[in-house]
């Protein structure tokens, strides 16, 4: 009777208005604090609020945005996937050294990261959806694999700039009308993804299985399927940021991208997609990561040595998830209220 | 599980060098080296001349170390070292203090402790192979920042950590040399960073220097991970022509910017004969021909002669510049 | 009952007999690992991650996790190292550690029990911040310089061949293995791990007590710093970067339910000693780490992969 009504409870039109209110006032919160950031850096260094040193924090997010969209596909589901980082490597090795080795292959090499990046995706998701494997243990298992096939493969050496073709060096270089391409890539990825969780029935299934799994499968939802979806999804976009670092990196050695999925995962949580799943959106993911790059672009602004970042990004992350803890508080009493006086 | 052994037994395999049949004079010894870290053509090229000499000396050679410059990785590797009982160990230290303890042990075991390219604390090694002199090595980054940019400018420094002793030093002399020598007084330094010879932050580094330091000319760097990081950040930016990165990289890597004219001028040494060397001087150290007076004079094999400085410090000291012009000449 | 079935359902017997067989494979890869000498110095590999991961259990068990423990004992290290600079006996030096370690995870305990956040991104956020908070005191410097005492946990043996640290590690155990199994506290944890509506509606102080195991997770992590400096000799704000996927790996690969309620702190102990053995093994063949880490990160989703299809085929 209690879960009956719990679940008529949440897709109700009230309820739902209620949590898109939240939602969005949850990603104005990400706006105002990188507001207040940039207020604060602007009065402290003069070189902050230029064009120029925008481009640099755009270019600084965009990799981080993709890496984080798809740690964001998979927290949606109420999962973690931390191997992101290892996937990035391993495709951004792996297309580096295809291209190295066989310049011809041209543009068409991005299909490699692409294509690998999603098949450890599928690992990922028939290890956690299948197997039933808890997803920080899956994808922490993962994430050692990736890593050190990345190192069997390579036999640990590293793919110099000067053997990677000029398209793929200049191209992660390049602007187009005073925008760099990687932020550009980044913008169509944001927009895709945001208007196919926004409108396809498939990807809404993802918020549906990350706020109450057992009501999503009660109500005739392919859970398995819907996480499965989601890990593809996170590898193939975790292949495409590791191509893109890759690139523009230049030197692509053993230990590419390693770390990023802590990062991603910063991202994912200060942009106001709850850790328990089924609720967030990418423009706040996008905006959670270029909070993070404005925090570094301010640090070395202002001279503040670099492992202040540290503190300073696991703070922000702490305080994200205590703002959304009062949010959701706020939202279930009010949805109690709500209930109650739709008994009387 | 058999495959896993067959695996193991492989790259255990990969790593041994059969005891050769020639050699001269003397008992054959078990020689460890580990770098900072391994895939890096740099010491990967080391180890490769460091195996050279010990294959003429009949020693038998093992390399190991982690895939990224870590320091407890790197205490681990010489604890593990030191299970498998080696004659001599060759490192180039990560912290110079970091692996004093575990190297102190290893002496006083009778093993025969030899640094390269990177120092450890004295007490803790024998000897220590130094590629060039540090005061030489900061004039010669000086010189190449100076054919980038001989009007001068504003410069900046990126080492890998505090902790390396090698490019500390370089700074303390390029910084004394600025103050004090005509030739380079047209130089100002703004700042120094911290790289830890990685390539996504010897990158980002770079960029920020830049970010930083709107009038910045040169972006100088000891760690031959971070000059051609530098260089690509100064392209990708778009700044080729009017901040210059240089320092110390390997030829392959700096190729590039030479040919299209965004860098002038990087340099080195052949890293192939300091391994040699560092290798050379073990064996003789093992062997009890090689004192430790300053002024000591030997000869390394096929690479010449050289001389026993103050504290075990013996000084290579043949440094290569790269130009455009001269830079295809190299393979490595 | 000594069908294979039934081992292979006691999850604790299983370690053991895998540490065995990764004994066999270790001393088919290197000729120095069978030595008595060897086997106990090498315990260095395992100590430290292991003083962590059972200190994780009692979190886990109330279906928890902390992911900062690799930060509070970088505090630690670097606590100790301005402390020894300052020429702080080395008694007020360990009082002064496990107060902080302590601190740190009464920080963690509050925000996860008394203010309900997610146990997972808070204890995210604290592992930068308190990593950012070792490099603000330590800034990148290295360590070296230890006073009187410091570095005799870490580095001595006993009559030369047994590791005060190792002996440490066992009292370390044997502590916990009462706490938890045989006593109210290790009985309430197992409670709330299981429901805490239950375990509320029981009367029990379910934050309180998250809060207490905490609380000793931050204390062991401080604990270990000590034999850290020991065992390397100096102190970085880097120590332990990244020591938490093995830590997670331990109490996992232990039999230890991620969602809490199940597990035991033999099972971890011998997952410990099972990674300890495979980690020294495999170092004394020079195996490179990445290979090493293949190897870990196989046999911990095996692990799991394995015991989820027994159970499903016994139930």
């Amino acid at each position: 009777m209690e879960t009956a009504a719990r679940m008529r409870a949440v897709p109700t039109e009230a309820g739902n208005r209620f949590a898109e209110r939240a939602l969005r006032l949850r990603v104005a919160g990400v706006l105002a604090f990188l507001l207040l950031l940039a207020i604060g850096f602007t009065s402290a260094s003069p070189r902050f609020l230029t064009v120029g040193n925008a481009r640099i924090i755009a270019f600084n997010a965009a990799i981080l945005v993709i890496a984080a969209a798809a740690e964001a596909l998979v927290v949606l589901t109420r999962n973690l996937d931390v191997s992101v980082g290892s996937v990035m490597g391993l495709a951004g090795y792996l297309a580096a050294d295809l291209i190295a080795r066989a310049p011809g292959l041209g543009f068409a090499v991005i299909l490699v990261p692409l294509a690998i990046g999603a098949l450890l995706g599928l690992l990922n998701g028939v290890l956690v959806a299948y197997g039933r494997v808890p997803s920080l243990v899956a994808t922490l298992g993962t994430l050692s694999i990736y890593r050190g096939v990345t190192f069997i493969y390579a036999r640990g050496q590293e793919v110099t700039s000067t053997k990677l073709p000029r398209w793929m060096l200049r191209g992660a270089d390049a602007m187009v009308a005073g925008i760099p391409s990687l932020v550009i890539v980044a913008a169509v990825v944001v927009v895709i993804l945001a208007l196919l969780l926004d409108v396809r029935p498939r990807f809404r299934q993802l918020y549906a299985v990350g706020s109450n799994p057992q009501a999503a499968h009660f109500y005739g939802l392919r859970t398995k399927r819907v996480v499965l979806l989601a890990y593809v999804l996170a590898g193939f976009l975790a292949g495409l940021a590791g191509f893109l670092y890759a690139a523009r990196v230049g030197t692509v050695t053993v230990i590419l991208a390693r770390g990023w999925e802590m990062s991603a995962l910063a991202a994912v949580v200060i942009g106001g997609v709850s850790i328990q799943g089924g609720s967030g959106n990418l423009v706040g993911v996008a905006l959670g990561a270029v909070v993070l790059a404005t925090i570094d672009n301010g640090l070395v602004l202002l001279r503040v040595p670099e492992f202040w970042r540290m503190f300073i990004q696991g703070t922000a992350i702490v305080l994200a998830v205590s703002v959304d803890a009062l949010i959701d508080g706020r939202i279930r009493r009010m949805l109690e209220l709500r209930r109650a006086g739709r008994r009387l | 599980m058999s495959k896993k052994r067959v695996f193991a037994s492989l790259m255990l395999a990969t790593c041994l060098v059969p005891a050769g049949a020639a050699s001269a004079a003397g008992k054959h010894y078990r020689l460890f080296m580990t770098p900072k870290w391994t895939g890096f053509p740099y010491f990967e090229r080391a180890a490769a001349g460091a195996k050279a000499a010990a294959e003429e000396l009949g020693d038998q050679f093992v390399y190991a170390g982690a895939d990224h410059a870590d320091v407890q990785l790197q205490v681990q590797t010489l604890q593990n070292f030191l299970a498998q009982k080696p004659n001599g160990i060759m490192l180039a230290a990560i912290d110079l203090n970091a692996v004093a303890p575990v190297l102190k042990q290893a002496r006083s075991k009778g093993i025969v402790v030899t640094t390269f390219d990177a120092d450890a604390a004295t007490p803790a090694r024998d000897f220590f192979a130094n590629q060039m002199s540090y005061e030489q090595a900061a004039k010669t980054m000086l010189d190449c920042a100076l054919l980038d940019a001989p009007e001068g400018g504003e410069v900046a420094f990126v080492a890998a950590a505090p902790t390396a002793p090698n490019h500390m030093a370089h700074i303390k002399y390029m910084k004394q040399f600025i103050e004090t020598d005509p030739k380079y007084k047209v130089f100002k330094v703004v700042d120094t960073q911290f790289a830890q010879d990685d390539d996504a932050k010897s990158y980002d580094v770079a960029v920020n220097l830049m970010q930083a330091h709107p009038n910045l000319k040169v972006i100088i760097s000891s760690s031959a991970v971070s000059a051609p990081a530098g260089a690509r950040a100064i392209v990708a930016t778009g700044k080729a022509g009017k901040v210059f990165s240089t320092g110390f990289a390997l030829p392959s890597a700096i190729k590039g910017y030479l040919k299209d004219g965004s860098e002038k001028a990087f340099a080195l040494w052949d890293p192939y004969e300091l391994g040699y060397l560092a290798a050379w001087v073990t064996h003789m150290a093992l062997d009890g021909k090689l004192s430790k007076t300053p002024g000591t004079k030997f000869t390394a094999g096929k690479i010449g002669q050289y001389t026993v400085g103050k504290d075990g410090e013996i000084v290579y000291g043949k440094a290569l510049i790269f130009t455009p012009d001269n830079v295809d000449k190299y393979d490595f | 009952m000594a069908n294979a079935s039934w081992l292979l359902r006691r999850w604790e017997p299983l370690l053991l007999v895998l540490i065995v067989l990764a004994g066999a494979w270790s001393a088919s890869l290197s000729p120095y690992y069978l030595n008595l000498d060897q086997l106990l110095d090498s315990s260095r590999n395992f100590v430290i991650p292991g003083l962590l991961a059972i200190g994780l259990v009692p979190v886990v068990l109330t279906g928890e996790i902390d992911l900062s423990l690799g930060s509070i004992l970088a505090v630690g290290t670097i606590l100790l190292a301005k402390l020894a600079l300052l020429g702080v006996p080395l008694g007020l030096a360990v009082v002064a550690l496990v107060l902080v370690g302590g601190a740190l995870g009464l920080l963690n305990g509050v925000l996860v029990a008394r203010f309900g956040l997610p146990s997972l991104a808070v204890t995210l956020g604290t592992m930068g911040a308190y990593r950012g908070i070792a490099f603000i005191i330590g800034s990148e410097e290295g360590y070296t310089d230890f006073g009187p005492g410091y570095l005799w946990l870490g580095e001595t043996s006993l009559r030369a061949i047994l590791p005060v640290a190792l002996v440490f590690f066992v009292l370390v155990v044997l502590l916990f293995a009462l706490l938890v199994h045989f006593t109210v506290f290790g009985r309430r944890l197992f409670a709330i791990g299981g429901s805490i509506e239950a375990a509320r509606f029981t009367g029990l102080r379910v934050t309180q007590i998250k809060i207490q195991t905490y609380v000793l997770s931050g204390v062991l992590a401080a604990l270990a710093a000590l034999v850290w400096i020991g065992q390397y000799g100096s102190a970085r704000a880097d120590n332990a970067d990244g020591v938490i996927l093995l830590v997670i790996t331990a109490v996992v690969l232990g039999g230890v339910d991620i969602n809490g309620a199940r597990g035991t702190v033999l099972g971890v102990t011998l997952s410990v000693l099972l990674l300890g053995t495979l980690t020294n093994g495999m170092g004394l063949a020079n195996v490179p780490g990445p290979t090493q880490t293949v190897v870990f990160g196989s046999l911990l989703v095996l692990s799991v992969l394995i015991s989820n299809v027994i159970r499903w085929r016994t139930t």
